[in-house]
């Protein structure tokens, strides 16, 4: 926990002196409009104007008192920003990784069962292309065949403009629609990587004495695949969920972007290009927070299931 | 298990294709009548901020613009000296004392705030003292200064005080206030106005009002049916913020959205094949240039090496095909042509300015006679140091990226050597701010008084507006002079020597104007004209007729689920 604690400072403080080595401050608009006095009165009202050393001082002050600062971009307190986004980022990630596990472990579970097979050798090469393809890309690409060639889906936001006037099964199966490109997306980031660990995981177990025993026993395949190797297998998976999770993390930004999913990448992509300081160190922080307790729970976890990490 | 996972794989896109069809909806059988539609903006970035005394982007001014009034609308032919070119908004009349030292603002009895309160003398008062007060940091600050005062003269009279009598006073009061409603913001503290939660309550006056507003999401203008000023065709105006120029062309050619600004110019083609949308031009008081820092980069004074010499800069001028280059970036149809150091909507502009021709024979003469050489590798040198400098340009608008390359072309063809430099808004506008570029493709939005021309080529506005640090005294009289005469046409006679002037200095290459070319439903009627200083001023007219509606055009007025 010590540990954790010290990684989330440190992490904070080098974001909050990065974002702000950069050229502009939250009042670099390109509108000539706006005057320099004018810009400059702002600079002073809100103490961008002051040594930076004061500066991150009243900020770490500030945070202990559970207080982010205000961001210029959503003109509202950062809390209250990220309070907004967070949730709509999780269900995104926690989506994903729910799915991913789910399909890659089966996948896995199979190829495994049918190593050499075609399934296995088909299956293992769409994977690892899904694997090498960045993120965004596919993204893009998903964007450009489901929005366009093909309208069937919609390209972007987590709503359609007139949820508010559908009846409450459209207004729910149109924010399923919303959900499938983005989730899919991300899903595809980890899918492949889970279903080779998994095919790994049990072609180690298959050999076993006790499932050789189990099939000469006369238990079904399926019985031995999914009751017996495939619990066996869970322990290494859950380390890999906590190991996942900062990945996911990470892919929604490019994600977000893309489908224009307004959650926490999506506002941190906006708030550096918009150089608001306070609202990029709270989504760094955030982030890192989600991460140490993403891996907390993966290591509570395996601690439940397996009762030799619990000796 | 295969057989399942097809068939659940299956099963998921045949649902969403489905429900695809499903929603298509019906182009037949609308609801009669003038008013009606849902008019959905597919909007590139988010409104963070449409309270009218610190609005920063185009984003926060349009939805200003639609929820609050002015006490009259400037109308599209930007005249700005005198009232002619105003049409009456919440003042239905003015009357100027004797001596121009004041004008008395008769208000609109009918005019009403959103929530029902009448709108009065004291919320104009109130309205002249955000906007001005340093304590509320609005930025008008710095334009109001020659307004001395606001007066209530009763409930429905407001008398405008100012220090001098100047020609543009109507227009420096009217056009930079947005009237605000006392009782709604008057309890909070100017320095606290700034940062307030409350100010995302709009409450205004204007055709339309705030229905709902998710950051991020969505932002939801419906019909004030009430209004002094009748109510607008449309019943409802939906803001969607799209983070990428590709979604919203998505969105805007499936009809998922009606309306996107700045539409990719390079797949605009796709617009003329639809039929679903189609390309319609907007015309602004932008305009695009490529300038030259007269100083060194950097520095707060001095010579740049390269373009402190005038025939270095009307020799680069000269070796710019401006025409071949807007036809290449905009179509072979483009007129937007930039015509010197102003938009040609505002009006002051002058066609008739004589720019340096595009002679690139000519354009290498003047560098020979300029001592710049050209050295055996295509490259011009002087002195030991080679015509190789940067432009500085933004990642964010295809029209400079294309212009960059264009340029960068044209001059090495003199021998000169252009740098690409593109950077983000946010290190573009530090880097200008700092002086720190050789040359930079920029764009001016000016305020359509003339003004607006000192704002940017003024030697007071060095450090501040005036990038490229030029300066001369002839101009700046002669922009004097034309910002204090009362006679239009003297007005315009000073300006265009003024600009004449800066034309053979050549601080600047002018490019272009800059115009909006935007992909619209075909179902949507906009109004006629335009205003150049934003498509949406007149939104309030536009309509979608009665056989051409759709099933989102039919929900009317009602209330969303809540």
């Amino acid at each position: 926990m010590l540990q954790s604690l010290i990684v989330v400072f440190l992490v904070t403080t080098i974001s909050f002196f990065v974002i702000r080595s950069a050229p502009g401050d939250p009042f670099s608009y390109e509108s000539s409009n706006i005057s320099l006095a004018v810009r400059n009165h702002w600079r002073d009202q809100f103490g961008y104007n002051r040594p930076l050393v004061e500066q991150y001082a009243r900020y770490v002050i500030s945070v202990l008192h559970g207080q982010f600062g205000y961001s210029f971009g959503m003109r509202s307190s950062v809390a209250e920003a990220l309070s907004i986004a967070v949730p709509r980022t999780l269900l995104l990630t926690m989506l994903s990784l729910g799915l991913s596990f789910a399909i890659g472990m089966l996948v896995g579970a199979v190829q495994a069962a049918r190593r050499g097979s075609w399934f296995d050798r088909i299956s293992s090469g769409v994977l690892v292309v899904f694997y090498s393809l960045p993120d965004f890309w596919g993204a893009l690409m998903a964007l450009l065949i489901f929005t366009f060639w093909w309208p069937v889906l919609p390209s972007g936001g987590i709503v359609d403009a007139m949820h508010d006037f559908m009846s409450p099964s459209q207004a729910a199966w149109d924010r399923i629609r919303h959900l499938i490109l983005p989730v899919g997306s991300l899903t595809l980031l980890t899918v492949a990587a889970i279903a080779r660990y998994q095919r790994s995981a049990m072609l180690e177990i298959l050999p076993s004495d006790y499932i050789r025993t189990a099939r000469a026993k006369g238990v079904p395949e399926r019985t031995i695949l999914m009751r017996h190797a495939l619990r066996t297998a869970l322990t290494p998976m859950i380390t890999l969920a906590g190991l996942f999770f900062p990945a996911l993390l990470g892919g929604a930004v490019f994600v977000e972007k893309v489908f224009g999913w307004p959650g926490m990448g999506l506002l941190a992509t906006g708030a550096i290009a918009g150089r608001d300081y306070d609202l990029v160190t709270a989504t760094v922080i955030v982030g890192s927070v989600m991460v140490v307790i993403g891996n907390l729970a993966a290591d509570l976890l395996q601690m439940a299931i397996d009762p030799r990490v619990r000796e | 298990m295969r057989t399942h996972a097809l068939l659940l794989t299956t099963s998921v896109v045949a649902l969403a294709a489905c429900s695809a069809c499903s929603s298509k909806e019906s182009a037949t059988g609308g609801s009669a009548g003038a008013y009606g539609g849902t008019f959905i903006y597919a909007q590139i970035g988010d409104v963070s901020d449409a309270f009218p005394p610190y609005i920063e982007d185009q984003n926060g001014r349009m939805v200003a613009d639609l929820v609050f009034d002015r006490l009259a609308q400037i109308n599209a032919t930007l005249g700005t000296v005198g009232d002619k070119a105003f049409d009456p908004r919440l003042a239905k009349s003015w009357d100027w004392a004797k001596d121009s030292m004041s004008i008395a603002f008769h208000l609109d009895p009918r005019a009403r705030w959103h929530d029902g309160k009448p709108v009065t003398a004291s919320d104009v008062k109130y309205s002249f003292k955000v906007h001005s007060d340093p304590k509320a940091g609005a930025v008008t600050v710095p334009l109001l200064t020659n307004i001395d005062s606001v007066q209530v003269r009763d409930s429905a009279t407001a008398v405008v005080w100012y220090k001098k009598h100047t020609p543009t006073e109507f227009y420096d009061f009217v056009y930079q206030i947005m009237i605000l409603p006392e009782h709604v913001y008057g309890s909070i503290p100017l320095e606290q106005l700034h940062t307030s939660p409350q100010t995302k309550q709009l409450v205004g006056s204007g055709r339309f009002r705030l229905a709902k507003w998710q950051p991020g999401v969505r932002m939801d203008l419906v019909a004030d049916t009430a209004n002094y000023r009748g109510r607008p065709k449309l019943d409802r105006i939906v803001i969607t913020p799209i983070a990428d120029a590709n979604a919203g062309m998505a969105q805007v050619l499936t009809g998922q959205s009606d309306f996107m600004q700045a539409f990719p110019v390079d797949q605009s083609d796709k617009l003329d094949s639809s039929k679903v949308a189609r390309r319609i031009d907007f015309p602004t008081i932008g305009y695009a240039w490529l300038g030259f820092n007269l100083f060194p980069p950097k520095a707060k004074s001095g010579t740049n090496t390269f373009f402190g010499d005038v025939r270095v800069r009307r020799a680069l001028s000269m070796a710019v095909d401006r025409k071949a280059m807007l036809n290449n970036v905009f179509g072979p149809s483009a007129t937007n042509i930039g015509y010197g150091p102003f938009p040609a909507a505002v009006a002051y502009a002058d066609s008739n300015l004589k720019l340096p021709p595009f002679d690139a024979a000519a354009a290498s003469a003047l560098l020979d006679s300029a001592g710049w050489r050209m050295g055996p590798n295509g490259l011009r040198v002087k002195n030991g140091v080679p015509l190789k400098f940067t432009i500085l340009s933004t990642t964010t608008s295809l029209f400079r990226r294309r212009y960059s390359v264009l340029l960068q072309d044209a001059l090495k063809r003199i021998g000169a050597q252009a740098d690409i430099d593109a950077v983000d808004a946010g290190t573009f506008i530090s880097r200008l701010n700092g002086g720190d570029f050789d040359a930079v493709l920029g764009t001016f939005n000016p305020d359509p008084d003339v003004g607006g021309a000192l704002q940017s080529w003024g030697t007071k506005s060095i450090g501040s507006s005036n990038w490229m640090h030029y300066s001369n005294r002839t101009v700046d009289a002669l922009l004097d002079s034309a910002s204090a005469s009362f006679d239009p046409a003297k007005s315009k006679s000073y300006s265009s020597r003024a600009f004449q002037q800066i034309a053979d200095d050549a601080p600047a290459i002018w490019l272009y104007d800059v115009t909006l070319i935007n992909g619209m439903n075909r179902r949507i009627e906009p109004a006629r004209p335009i205003s150049p200083i934003g498509w949406w001023l007149n939104l309030s007219d536009w309509s979608i007729p009665a056989d051409k509606r759709i099933d989102r055009d039919r929900i009317g007025l009602s209330q969303p689920n809540p």
